[in-house]
């Protein structure tokens, strides 16, 4: 069951959900509307190797936005904490956005309960488009669940700004060769 | 909980899920197979979240058109499709999806008192031929906890659309200033 609007703010304050900083006028009839962040990440390297950490440059949105290429990948971040020890959530790219021709994220719409920080967002372009800081980019909404909880206890708990991915840490040790 | 053929079946015949035009023979087993309008939006110059963007209306010939990857097509949905009593999220299906099409860029969502005929949001993998009427993808009907409101109720941007709608962030960021 997907929650309704009225039922996803009675939760944000009574605890059974977190957004913060949490705004009224952003909840919808099903979901919460989440503002993009003002930090970017892209992968400095031409390949990105899922077996190593991968080097990656940092830049702020401007105040007059920033242009996002096609062909890109870049790793934004929700401005607010988002998260829940009893319900799903998941996080899929606003119409508004998605009209622009902006991927908010790939492959993984899907979080885990007990899961709480701010969410990376995995940008990527059909069409050069200029992006501004503070717009609502995303809509998270949450799903009840059935079963005992176990909740989340992974490498990026708590997270605080865009995460590159991790894969790297799971992987069994390699030993550091030249390429 | 994702309603299933008869119960989708039972809540047309019961008022709370309304499809147009509707055609028994497109429910499947957990959805509502739909399928692609006439008419395209090409966007194919640089966007701003600012500012409308520019497109070239174009009707797909019953010959059907080529989409290009690096375009990006906006599209609609044949049926106007709505519910007050539960949330859908509208898909591509594996047909269309392994033929390279992205139907929508990630936002599947209808909220409950949506009832409109479907903006997509189109992307192609590869150059692909399109057909105006084809079966394009899947809705789902989810049920919902809590005290429902609706859609029609909020000061809302495409509460009442009724063809393709290019994106209105733009109504939010005046002069491009937050």
């Amino acid at each position: 069951m997907i929650l309704t609007g009225p039922e996803i703010t009675a939760a944000a304050r009574d605890g059974r959900l977190t957004i913060d900083p949490f705004e009224l006028e952003q909840v919808n009839p099903n979901s919460y509307n989440v503002r993009l962040g003002p930090t970017l990440l892209t992968y400095a390297d031409t390949v990105i190797d899922s077996y190593r950490p991968n080097l990656t440059r940092e830049m702020e949105i401007g105040t007059d936005g920033h242009v996002l290429q096609p062909g890109e990948l870049y790793l934004g971040h929700t401005l607010e904490q988002v998260g829940s020890d009893s319900f799903v959530p998941l996080l899929f790219g606003r119409s508004s956005v998605g009209r622009l021709g902006l991927f908010v994220e790939i492959t993984a719409p899907i979080g885990d309960i007990g899961f709480h920080g701010q969410w990376t967002l995995m940008l990527s372009p059909v069409r050069p488009l200029r992006v501004y800081a503070g717009m609502k980019i995303a809509q998270i909404m949450f799903f009840v669940s059935t079963g005992e909880i176990d909740p989340y206890e992974g490498k990026y708990q708590a997270a605080t700004g865009p995460q590159p991915s991790r894969y790297w840490r799971d992987v069994a040790p390699v030993k550091a060769v030249a390429s | 909980m994702i309603l299933t053929r008869p119960a989708i079946r039972a809540a047309l015949q019961a008022g709370e899920i309304t499809i147009e035009p509707y055609d028994p023979a497109r429910l499947s087993p957990n959805a509502y197979d739909w399928r692609l309008g006439d008419t395209l939006r090409v966007c194919a110059g640089e966007l701003d979240a600012a500012t409308p963007t520019a497109f070239v209306e174009q009707v797909i010939p019953a010959t059907g058109l080529v989409l290009k990857p690096e375009v990006l097509y906006l599209g609609v949905t044949l049926e106007k499709t709505g519910s007050e009593t539960y949330a859908q999220m509208l898909n591509g299906d594996r047909t269309i999806g392994t033929l390279g099409i992205w139907v929508h860029v990630s936002a599947p969502l209808g909220h409950q008192g949506h009832a409109i005929r479907w903006t997509l949001e189109i992307r192609a993998a590869k150059p692909v031929r399109v057909y105006p009427g084809m079966t394009f993808g899947k809705l789902v009907f989810l049920t919902a906890f809590g005290t429902p409101t609706s859609y029609q109720q909020q000061l809302s941007k495409y509460a009442d659309t009724d063809g393709i709608d290019i994106s209105r962030l733009y109504e939010e960021i005046p002069g491009g200033v937050l």
